[in-house]
């Protein structure tokens, strides 16, 4: 708790806080940085699951998921600086606590999926493939809701 | 198997966010969450926050500590209420729109004085 209201009382924190402009547009690259996230893991998962029939999906997966490697820090960095505003009190909100426990959750389940992936053919498990690009789109929704939800509860 | 463990889980998550999301008809952005007709509450200034999302009173009135809701920073200030406005443990008077949800010690001010003077938060929405 003393640490995170040091964060609050850091100087760049604190002027954040009160900017008209520079917390809008912290907000706004929080948006687009899970816009690009979300569009990519969510047309991965698709293509794994079979429902984009005209793609390929090796190249397109290769593509998605730099987008998604690059847009993943950004959207860390982005919500970090929002949170830090008033960290004592998001640390409370459960919408907050929720979303990070489906992160944490999100990422185990991408980062099984990549280490299954590395140089095996997607013949070569098909079954678990398909649960995990589900499971994916499920966990990534309920992350973006539980984000939403911060600012409502 | 791991793999169905893994889709129970996820699923879990979302029922919960469902649940979570059905019961929660709070909202503390916008008016949704506020009820109708205008509210007064009257107490002392326990803590002052001006800053972004939007800036916040806590008033004790009689031993109840309320949460008082203003605008973003900006539109605060616009009102003339700021950092020198008023100080904790200055007597306050907000009018405004108090949660739906009477179990809860939460309002939105249009309208803040503090020190016989007035700030009108939402000037469109505060009585002339």
């Amino acid at each position: 708790m003393e640490f995170l209201q040091a964060i609050e009382q850091a100087e760049p924190v604190r002027l954040l806080k009160t900017s008209f402009l520079a917390y809008p547009v912290v907000n706004a690259l929080h948006i687009a940085a899970i816009g690009v996230l979300f569009a990519s893991i969510v047309l991965m998962d698709l293509c794994v699951l079979g429902a984009i029939r005209t793609a390929q999906c090796d190249p397109l997966v290769a593509l998605l998921r730099r987008a998604a490697l690059a847009a993943f820090p950004v959207a860390v960095l982005t919500g970090a600086s929002l949170f830090s505003i008033q960290a004592t009190t998001y640390v409370r909100n459960p919408a907050f606590q929720v979303k990070l426990v489906l992160i944490a959750l999100a990422g185990a389940n991408a980062l099984t999926f990549m280490v299954l992936d590395r140089g095996r053919s997607s013949q070569a498990w098909p079954r678990l493939r398909r649960m995990l690009a589900l499971a994916s789109i499920l966990l990534w929704s309920a992350v973006l809701l539980c984000g939403r939800l911060i600012g409502f509860v | 198997m791991a793999t169905d463990r893994r889709t129970l889980m996820s699923g879990g998550c979302i029922a919960a966010v469902a649940l979570f999301l059905a019961g929660s008809t709070l909202a503390h952005h916008g008016w949704s969450w506020t009820g109708d007709g205008m509210f007064q509450l009257e107490g002392v200034i326990k803590d002052i926050y001006l800053g972004n999302p939007h800036a916040t009173l806590d008033v004790d009135v009689e031993g109840e500590i309320w949460r008082v809701e203003l605008a973003p920073p900006s539109a605060t200030a616009r009102s003339g209420f700021t950092e020198d406005a008023a100080g904790i443990g200055d007597e306050v008077t907000a009018l405004g729109n108090r949660s739906r949800d009477e179990t809860e010690k939460r309002m939105k001010a249009v309208r803040i004085t503090v020190k016989g003077k007035a700030y009108d938060i939402y000037p469109g929405r505060a009585p002339s």
